[in-house]
C-alpha cells in the first residue's frame, strides 16, 4: 500500500516559491493500476518523483509498506528504490552502446545481485518482453518499441514492488504503444505489481483501475473503474 | 554494488570509447616511459659501478696514502742555491714509508698490508724476438677479477707472469694458448749499483702462466704485466734499492679480515694522518653521479605526468557531462552516491594503467633492444647499462595508477552530485 499524506513540495527561496504540489493525500492498494494526469507543468511528474524517493518534498508522508520513505537517510532510500521500485521513461533511457543483456543487467548489479542468479533473472525478464533472441545486440540497434520493451525488462528484471512509468508510451506509435501498455497491464495483473502511470493520454488513463487528475499541484478528482 | 561490477563497468566505459581512452592513457604512457626508462638506467649504472668496482677491489681493501701537502699550506720558499731547498726528484714526503706500513700492520682487523710496489722496467722479450717497452710490473691479487684468455692465475708462484693480448702478439706466440708455459725476460736498470755505483742492466725470466683478455669491467690491472707480489718486490728491490726512493711507496694496500670492518678500520687510519679510501667510497662517488642524472631524468617523467593528469581531468570531466543522462538513470536505479563516484575514479584508474603498460612496456622493448647497442658502443664487452627490475616497474605502473585516480576525483565528484531528477529531465 502506498499512502501519499499532506504532501506539499515548493521551489525557489522565500521571494520567489512556487508551490509544485498542495497537500496531496491519498492511498494506493497493492497492486492497483494508477493514472496521474495532467497537463504539462501541472506537477504530475513531480508527484511521481516524491512517491519514488527521487524528489523530497518539504512536508507530508509518503509511507510505503508502513514506513515513511521521506524520513529515511540517502542510502536506505537508494536502498529502497534499487530493491522495490522499477521505473520506465518517455525517453526510454536504454544504454545505446551496451548489449541488451548489460542493460537489464544494471538494476540487479546496483541491488547486489550475485552474478550466478543474474544471467537466468536477465533470460527471464527479456522473455516476457519478447527480445530473447536480441540479448546480445547492441541497444541502439533497437527500434523504438523494442527499446521500451527492453526498459520494461529492465524495470521488471528485479522483481519490484512498484513500477513507475512517464509516459512510457509517448514516444511510441499507436501500434507499439499498445503492445508496450498491454505487457505492463498484464505483468500487473499476473504479479500484482503496483502500476504508477503519468499520463496525458485519456485512453491510456482510462484503462486503469484509478485515475488522479492533478492540477496546478492539487489533485482535482480521484476516480475509481466501476465507479462512475 | 558489488566493487568488481563497479571496475567492469568502468573498464566497459572505457571500451566504448577507444580512441579517446588510448589517446588520454598515451599521454600518461609517455611519462611511465621515461620514468621506466631512468629507472633502468639508474639501477644499471649503480650496477655497472659496483660491478666494476667490486671487479677492481677487494671491499676489505683500503687504500692509504699520506695527505697530499700543497705548495700553499707551506708558503712559498726562497730558492737556496746550496741545494737544501730543492725539492726532491719526488715528493717523498708524501709517500709512505716502511715505517707507516709496520704501523698500519698494527691497526685492528688487519689482516695484511702490501705496499704499492712500482718498478720502472725496461722492456720484455722472449727467445729470437724483438725488445718491447712496458708500461709497468704490478702485483697480483685476486681482488682484480680477470677474465683470461688461456690459463688462469692459481700457480703463478715466484717466476709466474700473465700477460695481456697484446703482448702474445708482439711476442709472436700466434694466440694466447700457445703462449702458456713459455718464458719471457723482463729486462731492468738499477741506477747506481750497490758494489761498483756503475749502472748495472739484469734480466728477469718469468713462465708465462696465463694471458688476459679484455675485460669491460677491471680496468685497474690491464695493461699491466702481472706478477707474484714477492716476485714484483724482488724487482723493486733491484730497481731502487740504494736510491732515495726504497722503500718509498705512493700507497698502500691494507687488507682487512672482513669486510663490515671497512668503515671503522678507515675512521682509525684517517685518525692516524693517512688517507683512506675503500670500496665504498669509491662507489659512493660514482652512485651520487648517477643518483643526480637519475634525477633530472625523472624530473622530465614526473613532468610528463603532471601534464597528462590534467589530459585525465579533461576527459573524465567531459565524460561526466556526456553521460549526464546514464547517470542520472543509474542514480534513479539505486545506484549510490559513492559508486556513481566509484565508477569514475575506476575509469580514471583503468587509463592511469593502461598508460602505465603502454608506456613501461615500450620502454622495456626500446630498452632491450638497445642494451647491445649501447653496449657495442661503449665497448662494455656485452654489459647492460638498463636493467629493468620486474617490481619497479609494477611500483611505476601502481604509482600511475594511483594518480590517475586522484585525476580523477574531481570529475567523479561532479558525477556524484549530479540531481537524478535535473539529469532525467526530457526537455
Amino acid at each position: 500500500m502506498i499512502e501519499v499524506i499532506d504532501v506539499t513540495k515548493t521551489y525557489g527561496k522565500k521571494d520567489q516559491t512556487f508551490t509544485a504540489l498542495k497537500n496531496i493525500t491519498f492511498t494506493i492498494p497493492d497492486g492497483a493500476s494508477v493514472a496521474i494526469v495532467g497537463k504539462s507543468g501541472s506537477g504530475k511528474s513531480t508527484l511521481m518523483h516524491a512517491m519514488s524517493g527521487l524528489d523530497r518534498p518539504q512536508e507530508g508522508q509518503v509511507v510505503i509498506d508502513g514506513e515513511d520513505i521521506l524520513k529515511l537517510n540517502a542510502k536506505k532510500v537508494d536502498e529502497f528504490r534499487a530493491r522495490k521500485i522499477g521505473f520506465i521513461f518517455q525517453s526510454f533511457f536504454v544504454q545505446a552502446n551496451e548489449s541488451v543483456s548489460d542493460n537489464v543487467s544494471l538494476p540487479l548489479e546496483i541491488a547486489g545481485v550475485a552474478r550466478s542468479e543474474r544471467k537466468q533473472k536477465i533470460a527471464a525478464a527479456l522473455s516476457s518482453v519478447d527480445l530473447t533472441e536480441k540479448v546480445a545486440n547492441k541497444a541502439k540497434n533497437l527500434s523504438g518499441g523494442q527499446k521500451q520493451r527492453l526498459a520494461v525488462a529492465r524495470a521488471i528484471v528485479n522483481e519490484p514492488q512498484i513500477i513507475f512509468a512517464d509516459e512510457p508510451t509517448g514516444n511510441l506509435d499507436s501500434v507499439t504503444g499498445q503492445k508496450v501498455e498491454d505487457m505492463l497491464f498484464s505483468y500487473n495483473k499476473e504479479k500484482g505489481v503496483t502500476l504508477v502511470i503519468v499520463t496525458h493520454d485519456a485512453d491510456l488513463a482510462e484503462k486503469c483501475d484509478i485515475q488522479i487528475n492533478v492540477i496546478d499541484g492539487e489533485i482535482a478528482s480521484i476516480n475509481k473503474k466501476g465507479s462512475n | 554494488m558489488k566493487l568488481i561490477d563497479v571496475v567492469r563497468r568502468a573498464g566497459r566505459s572505457l571500451r566504448q570509447a577507444k580512441v579517446r581512452t588510448l589517446l588520454t592513457s598515451l599521454a600518461i604512457g609517455v611519462g611511465a616511459f621515461t620514468i621506466t626508462l631512468s629507472l633502468a638506467g639508474g639501477q644499471g649504472g649503480r650496477d655497472y659501478a659496483n660491478a666494476i668496482v667490486s671487479a677492481n677491489t677487494d671491499r676489505r681493501e683500503i687504500a692509504v696514502s699520506k695527505p697530499i701537502q700543497t705548495n700553499a699550506s707551506n708558503g712559498v720558499k726562497e730558492y737556496d742555491p746550496s741545494g737544501s731547498s730543492a725539492p726532491a726528484a719526488q715528493s717523498f714526503g708524501d709517500n709512505l714509508n716502511e715505517k707507516d706500513i709496520e704501523k698500519l700492520r698494527t691497526f685492528n682487523h688487519v689482516e695484511s698490508v702490501t705496499p704499492g710496489y712500482s718498478p720502472t722496467v725496461n722492456y720484455i722479450t722472449t727467445n729470437g724476438q724483438k725488445k718491447y717497452v712496458v708500461q709497468s710490473v704490478s702485483s697480483y691479487t685476486d681482488a682484480v677479477k680477470l677474465s683470461f684468455a688461456a690459463g688462469d692465475a692459481k700457480n703463478l708462484g715466484d717466476n709466474g707472469i700473465i700477460l695481456n693480448e697484446e703482448y702474445v702478439k708482439a711476442l709472436g706466440f700466434g694466440d694466447a694458448k700457445s703462449a702458456i708455459g713459455k718464458t719471457v725476460a723482463i729486462g731492468a736498470t738499477r741506477q747506481a749499483s750497490l758494489a761498483t755505483g756503475a749502472p748495472e742492466d739484469k734480466e728477469f725470466s718469468y713462465v708465462v702462466k696465463a694471458v688476459t683478455s679484455e675485460s669491460g669491467l677491471a680496468f685497474r690491472a690491464q695493461g699491466s704485466l702481472l706478477v707474484s707480489e714477492p716476485a714484483v718486490k724482488t724487482l723493486y728491490d733491484f730497481v731502487s734499492q740504494g736510491t732515495p726512493a726504497y722503500n718509498q711507496f705512493f700507497i698502500a694496500s691494507v687488507m682487512l679480515t672482513d669486510q663490515q670492518y671497512a668503515k671503522e678500520a678507515k675512521a682509525e687510519i684517517e685518525k692516524a694522518g693517512y688517507t683512506a679510501q675503500t670500496a665504498e667510497d669509491l662507489l659512493g662517488v660514482v652512485n651520487t653521479f648517477i643518483n643526480v642524472l637519475l634525477g633530472v631524468l625523472l624530473g622530465f617523467g614526473a613532468l610528463a605526468v603532471l601534464t597528462s593528469v590534467f589530459g585525465i581531468v579533461n576527459t573524465q570531466y567531459i565524460s561526466v557531462l556526456e553521460r549526464t543522462q546514464q547517470i542520472g538513470l543509474m542514480k534513479a536505479l539505486g545506484m549510490r552516491r559513492r559508486d556513481v563516484g566509484r565508477l569514475f575514479i575506476f575509469e580514471a584508474g583503468w587509463i592511469g594503467f593502461i598508460g602505465g603498460a603502454i608506456g613501461s612496456g615500450l620502454a622495456i622493448l626500446a630498452g632491450t633492444i638497445a642494451n647491445p647497442i649501447i653496449s657495442k658502443q661503449l665497448d662494455l664487452n656485452g654489459i647492460h647499462l638498463l636493467i629493468f627490475d620486474p617490481f619497479q616497474v609494477a611500483g611505476v605502473i601502481v604509482m600511475l595508477v594511483i594518480i590517475a585516480i586522484l585525476a580523477g576525483v574531481f570529475p567523479s565528484r561532479k558525477a556524484s552530485k549530479l540531481d537524478p531528477i535535473e539529469a532525467l529531465r526530457t526537455e
